[in-house]
């Protein structure tokens, strides 16, 4: 994955230049703005609007990020955006946020017909599992999954430690774990 | 049950809709564009008093920031490309509010 990070001090940029990032930044982030937008929200409706939200407020506030950035990878800054657009957007609407991602139709695979029945139900129950969980937990599994981030990226995103966000997404594993495996009982594999 | 897979394979990236970025575009341009005409009418609604208060140095910082403002609008225009052709979306609600926070600043 590029970036478009840069270690050349923000102070000495030039106006061209943070414009040139923030395009890159933009081509480079779209995919995963939008990923999380609508993974947050179930729909694509919302998660244009989210995503197109996202880069306008990152726009206004870039060199300011860029600065306080000091070098390290802009996307978690980006991808905090997206989540506080996410929950603003749920508490707007009153209403449980996990009520959407449920409603996201798996993707289609090249399997089998007899292993793409059993597939799409492991993953509509997945998803729905997913849904059940707290917010901090599903998010951190959505960054992790759907976006590739790292520990350090997610801590970064959600403004946890990386301590904290290990513990986070190890939680949040096993907790969809045991809701899966009850679901499906105890002598499914 | 191999959760970690499962979730790979359920939680795949999603492509945006090649309508989006040219939307996120058209927002962008329409807003440095709005902001660039802002900063202009800003400056053409001076009066003398206020234009012979900017030669005291005391008073920079407010028309300093505007230009500051306005170049961001301008230099923004390279994210528009060839995108710009486009009719504006219905999205234009946040991209509203925020050219009238734009215009607030610039007219403080």
């Amino acid at each position: 994955m590029s970036t478009a990070d840069s270690s050349k001090p923000a102070s000495v940029a030039s106006k061209a230049e943070l414009d040139r990032e923030f395009e890159q930044l933009y081509r480079d982030h779209l995919r995963d703005v939008y990923s999380y937008s609508y993974y947050r929200v179930g729909n694509h409706h919302d998660a244009e609007d989210l995503t197109e939200q996202a880069f306008l407020q990152a726009y206004r506030h870039f060199e300011r990020a860029r600065r306080e950035s000091d070098g390290r990878p802009m996307r978690p800054w980006l991808i905090r955006i997206a989540h506080n657009l996410a929950s603003n957007h749920h508490r707007d609407k009153s209403r449980r946020p996990e009520s959407n991602i449920e409603a996201v139709e798996p993707p289609a695979h090249p399997h089998t017909t007899e292993r793409v029945v059993e597939g799409r139900e492991e993953l509509r129950l997945v998803m729905r599992k997913l849904d059940d969980l707290p917010e901090d937990r599903r998010d951190a599994l959505i960054m992790r999954f759907a976006l590739d981030m790292s520990n350090r990226e997610i801590a970064r995103a959600l403004g946890r430690s990386d301590g904290a966000t290990k513990v986070l997404i190890h939680r949040a594993l096993k907790q969809l774990e045991e809701q899966m495996f009850s679901e499906n009982g105890p002598g499914s594999d | 049950m191999d959760l970690e897979a499962l979730l790979s394979d359920a939680l795949r990236p999603i492509e945006p809709p090649e309508s989006l970025a040219a939307r996120v575009e058209d927002t962008l341009s329409a807003i440095t564009e709005q902001a660039a005409a802002a900063l202009g009418s800003w400056a053409d609604e001076l009066s003398d008093s206020e234009l012979q208060s900017l030669r005291d140095p005391r008073n920079w910082v407010r028309p300093v920031a505007a230009i500051a403002v306005g170049g961001a609008a301008a230099g923004a225009l390279a994210l528009v490309g060839a995108r710009r052709r486009r009719k504006p979306s219905g999205l234009r609600a946040g991209a509203e509010r925020i050219l009238g926070e734009l215009s607030a600043e610039l007219r403080r």
